[in-house]
């Protein structure tokens, strides 16, 4: 496999370069290829080389990093799992795997009926990076992602959908690091973000800066930018939200790429972070887990004004090399050009189909032929439309848009106007609540002190069908988000509870 | 003021924006001795002190936050 053979090179070729800062402390390429060494020894004496799958701890070290590229040096997968998550959960996860196996650096996992792995402790072990030979359609990762169930859902990566995302990313030529870039890593391993922050710096020899699971996460990764001045940022826009106050303290000309993903990126706050990283070329990507990790983006303009937006929300472009976008109704037929509808894609970047869930399998992906050619596609439950420039914009999820008294509305439409309307740039959000009756309404929580809404309804009423008009409005100190960035809708609801 | 003002001060603070009291602040305590004390609760905690102390922190001071006692130490010399 293309990607692991050059992963070895990368390794071998600047063992004299550091490849981790963890925790205060930096790791060259040597130590890291060591370590893998001495992962690939104890999995070569203690696993039955039928188990392709391996659990892995999540943890914040060099031999957690180690772990996933011996796992890939000996033909197997990882499938992180967050120590910090109930361990119900966890458990049901790796009971799904059928795997005998967990690696945990720290060694206190304790799951009834699994062989744990360490790093091997014996003396002398020599540095060995030669991969072992794999078939393209054998697994690199397993994520688990919450499902509606209630039931994690697991998305198999295969070598080859990865081994295609890079290929794609290098295809394009738009962000290509070099040995010397400093990178930011501030993903948990079992978001798929985690995978860009760590794959494209070891496959070029640069640095990668981790961010402790327990630090106040904003604070810490500002402290690295200032600190060790990082170059290449990947991020989720909570951070900048959470940074905002601070904008006029922030200074980091050298920055050269600042990616954003995982949730709906504002062009006003983009705008004023911009300013803070004058150097940087700045992307809002997007792309759901099934497709590995990335599937467009879109290249922000120096000047914002010139940034394509729907209602002050980023485009989230153009899709990359070898993927395919159709826009569908219900009955998977595609809309009008410039029609809303449900996003579905595909290309080799795709999963081979959620991990023992015949059922969504059935739900999710289809088949249907596109320019005389048959794909299978996916759909992605996210609402999106393409412009008259080709560029795809993102309103959401499909499942977001709310049904207010038979109307359908577009939440994103509401917060725009919302904002808009209020001199103060503030954050806001618009969910759909259920009354007594059963009945969804429409809500707005603001995240700033109690101010006086009469002007913001009045203005809100001049622009949109009174149906769109929030009926409820709570002031919020801060918005919550999940562990993975985004805005946690099921928690805002309960403020409107009461 | 002195160290044992500002922790009587802030003290409460925690307890209404963590809403419980299962904790003892000292110089040592970190975000990690401290249920609830995360991200979100951190920066309400600090908005607060802000208001309390009628401060304005900078964010070189709390980007060099480890504990309490750094909290404590940047308050006293906000104040003066």
């Amino acid at each position: 496999m293309k990607y692991i053979s050059n992963l070895q090179k990368s390794i071998e070729e600047h063992s004299e370069n550091n490849a981790f800062y963890i925790g205060d402390t930096y790791y060259t390429y040597k130590d890291f290829a060591l370590e893998v060494s001495k992962i690939r020894n104890s999995i070569n004496k203690k696993v039955d080389g039928s188990f392709r799958l391996i659990g892995l701890i999540a943890n914040d070290d060099i031999e957690t990093y180690a772990a996933i590229i011996a796992f890939w040096l000996e033909g197997k997968a990882y499938v992180p799992i967050n120590p910090e998550h109930p361990i119900d959960r966890n458990t049901e996860i790796l009971k799904a795997l059928e795997t005998n196996y967990i690696f945990d650096s720290t060694e206190k996992a304790n799951f009834e009926g699994f062989t744990l792995l360490a790093s091997s402790t014996e003396k002398n072990i020599v540095i060995n990076l030669t991969p072992k030979p794999v078939a393209k359609n054998d697994l690199a990762y397993i994520l688990f992602t919450s499902g509606s169930t209630g039931s994690p859902k697991g998305v198999p990566i295969t070598y080859n959908n990865l081994n295609e995302f890079i290929e794609a990313i290098n295809f394009d030529g738009e962000f290509k690091l070099n040995a010397s870039d400093k990178c930011l890593q501030m993903f948990e391993l079992t978001f798929d973000f985690s995978v860009v922050s760590y794959i494209f710096p070891l496959l070029e020899g640069s640095c990668i800066y981790t961010v402790p699971r327990n630090s106040i996460k904003y604070f810490y990764i500002y402290k690295l930018i200032q600190k060790h001045k990082l170059t290449v940022l990947s991020l989720v826009p909570s951070i900048i939200h959470y940074l905002r106050p601070y904008f006029n303290e922030i200074h980091a000309p050298e920055v050269r790429y600042c990616s954003f993903g995982g949730g709906a990126l504002y062009n006003d706050i983009t705008e004023d972070w911009s300013k803070c990283i004058p150097n940087s070329k700045t992307f809002n990507y997007y792309g759901p887990t099934e497709n590995t990790i990335y599937s467009s983006y879109y290249k922000l303009n120096t000047n914002s004004c010139q940034n394509t937006t729907h209602n002050g929300v980023i485009s989230i472009g153009k899709p990359l090399n070898n993927i395919e976008y159709i826009i569908i109704n219900e009955n998977n037929q595609e809309v009008l050009p410039g029609d809303t509808g449900e996003l579905a894609l595909a290309s080799g970047q795709l999963t081979p189909g959620y991990w023992k869930n015949k059922k969504r399998n059935n739900e999710s992906f289809f088949t249907k032929t596109v320019n005389s050619k048959t794909l299978r596609f996916y759909k992605t439950g996210d609402l999106c439309f393409k412009d008259s420039q080709n560029n795809y914009m993102y309103l959401g999820r499909i499942d977001f848009q709310a049904k207010i008294r038979g109307f359908r509305i577009e939440l994103s439409e509401v917060e725009f106007h919302a904002k808009a309307s209020y001199a103060e740039k503030v954050n806001m959000v618009a969910i759909d609540i259920f009354n007594d009756l059963g009945n969804a309404e429409l809500a707005l929580a603001i995240e700033s002190e109690p101010f006086d809404t009469k002007d913001m309804v009045i203005y809100m009423k001049a622009k949109m069908p009174d149906y769109m008009i929030p009926d409820h409005v709570k002031f919020i100190r801060e918005l919550p988000y999940n562990t993975n960035g985004k805005i946690d809708r099921k928690k805002l609801r309960t403020l409107f509870d009461k | 003021m002195e160290n044992k003002e500002i922790f009587e001060k802030i003290t409460p603070i925690f307890v209404k924006v963590l809403e419980h009291n299962n904790f003892k602040l000292t110089e040592t305590t970190t975000t990690d001795d401290v249920d609830g004390w995360g991200s979100l609760t951190h920066m309400i905690i600090i908005e607060e002190i802000e208001k309390e102390f009628n401060i304005k922190f900078k964010l070189f001071d709390l980007m060099t936050m480890d504990n309490v006692g750094d909290l404590v130490k940047s308050i006293k010399s906000n104040i003066s």
